[in-house]
């Protein structure tokens, strides 16, 4: 019995949907334009959080090493500050190393370039390259580098270490401002999404109302009549993620080469964004689609079939 | 058959109908007849359960559905067979799926259905328009169909309330002819109608409602209004 109900009410879903061919199209068209609103935003959000995230990554400190630090305290600090689970990386950079890399960032300069050929020596110390996973915590990690017992080691107390500390702080608070704007705004669009596919489907099933007060007077349960339009709630949100995934890829690919051009090295490759996560993406879409024109049909028969 | 005993329905200020009581055997053929707003489609609604009386009882086949409950409104309407004057078909469905959809509704197993829809569909001279939609048809085909419907499950009940009001007299005969012919097989009817000539014509049991209250009720009456 639950099995034949079943299948009729597939059978009664499938004939409406194509008997009702130009409803069933503009409710897909504004089931997938209210999707494609929230996906742009989602992607957008991916985008800027790759952003961020990259410069997160790429977000370092060089501490100098005092003139006086000895090797070995140095490699003991290295190796203890790498066991720190917060800390992504501690590098030693030797005074070879880090004349090389003064030299690299300012090979444009004539004048530093020329000073430091005049120089007999190398004017550096060692450094200490730190990266570390959360950038929130490196303010956190350099308040502790910062007590007297490194003093002999680290030289804690030049402007290029409260530089950098400060820059590490705003990257810090714009990563956070560009997570709640996106979170704010794909609040607001996820919202209006609701809104609008809640009234699709119910001017979709007021055309039926006639109908729905028809089945019930021939002795058709409140579960007979309703299950058909739940089906095809689902059915038009199955097809409207279906032509989302049609629109998706080719219109990725010709947004590609822009996103690559605007964003530089910090650009995200979308299509392999989204393939590598298709199900749970999708899968997402899907199951908050139904959701949505489930309860919006819910709503809408029980109106009707209470009257 | 349907037993109503001293029933009153008051929409808040406004009395649709008042303390009727009235009894309808099995097999009978009766004729509800009023000018409009007397109350004979709230009767209508009252027996369907698609309204609930303000008082008294009404008790069909044994069962007293005056305090019916929503779950139960299914099963007693597909005891009851009910056709319209507007005919209520389902416009994206087609002849034979209007007719089938009154036993798909409860249930009834697949080959049943393909076996008796068409069946029904003959005897009220619809079998070569099975795949026709209610817009195809003529307002006499339509009521047919509704008839056909109403037929299908075997209710020991048919309420007709105006079934020739939209129709022509040669359709108007031709409807009359078959719930008579329904009426002969066992089916008691209850024919709802302000139409003089068909009422007259029948001469059978008439029950007359003026303002909401039974003013006569004849074995074998005429229109008296």
């Amino acid at each position: 019995m639950f099995f034949l109900d079943l299948f009729r009410s597939f059978k009664f879903a499938l004939q409406s949907l194509w008997r009702n061919f130009w409803l069933t199209v503009v409710t897909v068209i504004i089931v997938t334009l209210a999707m494609a609103s929230v996906s742009f935003l989602l992607i957008f959000n991916l985008v800027a959080n790759n952003v961020v995230d990259t410069v997160k990554a790429k977000s370092e400190i060089y501490i100098d090493l005092t003139e006086g630090a000895k090797q070995a305290q140095v490699e003991f600090l290295v190796a203890e500050l790498n066991k720190l689970e917060d800390i992504r990386e501690v590098i030693y950079i030797s005074p070879a190393q880090t004349l090389e890399r003064f030299k690299g960032e300012h090979a444009n300069d004539e004048v530093i370039m020329a000073s430091l050929d005049s120089l007999s020596s190398n004017p550096f110390t060692g450094s200490l390259k730190i990266s570390v996973k959360d950038i929130a915590k490196f303010d956190e990690l350099l308040t502790e580098l910062s007590r007297d017992e490194y003093g002999d080691i680290l030289e804690i107390n030049n402007s290029e270490f409260f530089e950098a500390k400060d820059l590490l702080n705003v990257i810090s608070d714009y990563s956070k401002k560009v997570e709640q704007f996106g979170f704010g705004v794909s609040l607001f669009f996820i919202i209006i999404s609701i809104i609008v596919v809640f009234n699709t489907i119910q001017m979709g099933i007021y055309s039926h109302r006639e109908e729905i007060g028809i089945m019930k007077l021939v002795g058709a349960s409140n579960w007979f009549v309703r299950s058909p339009f739940i089906i095809e709630s689902i059915m038009y949100s199955v097809f409207s993620v279906l032509v989302m995934v049609l629109i998706f890829y080719p219109l990725a690919i010709y947004i590609q080469p822009h996103v690559d051009n605007f964003l530089g090295e910090y650009s995200l490759n979308l299509i392999d964004s989204v393939s590598n996560n298709f199900l749970w993406v999708f899968g997402l879409e899907i199951g908050i689609a139904i959701l949505i024109t489930v309860i919006s049909s819910m709503f809408a028969t029980r109106r009707y079939l209470d009257d | 058959m349907i037993t109503i005993k001293n029933i009153t329905k008051k929409y808040s200020n406004y009395t649709a109908l008042e303390d009727i009581s009235l009894h309808i055997p099995s097999g009978e053929f009766v004729s509800l007849v009023g000018q409009s707003g007397t109350g004979k489609t709230t009767l209508v609604k009252l027996i369907i359960a698609e309204e609930r009386p303000t008082s008294g009882e009404i008790i069909i086949g044994g069962w007293n559905i005056t305090k019916i409950k929503s779950y139960e409104i299914p099963y007693l309407r597909r005891q009851i067979g009910v056709i319209f004057q507007d005919f209520k078909l389902l416009p994206k469905k087609t002849v034979y799926e209007n007719v089938a959809f009154a036993l798909e509704s409860c249930g009834v197993a697949v080959q049943i259905v393909t076996k008796t829809v068409p069946q029904v569909l003959k005897i009220v001279g619809l079998e070569n328009k099975l795949n026709h939609y209610p817009w195809q048809l003529s307002g006499g085909e339509k009521q047919r169909v509704a008839i056909a419907r109403a037929l299908v499950h075997k209710p020991k009940l048919l309420i007709a309330d105006e079934p020739t009001g939209n129709l022509d007299s040669i359709n108007t005969k031709e409807i009359i002819d078959l719930l008579l012919k329904i009426n002969e097989i066992g089916t008691t009817v209850l024919l709802v109608s302000h139409n003089r000539d068909v009422v007259n014509g029948l001469r059978r049991r008439v029950i007359t409602v003026e303002n909401g209250k039974v003013i006569s009720d004849q074995a074998k009456g005429r229109y008296v209004l």
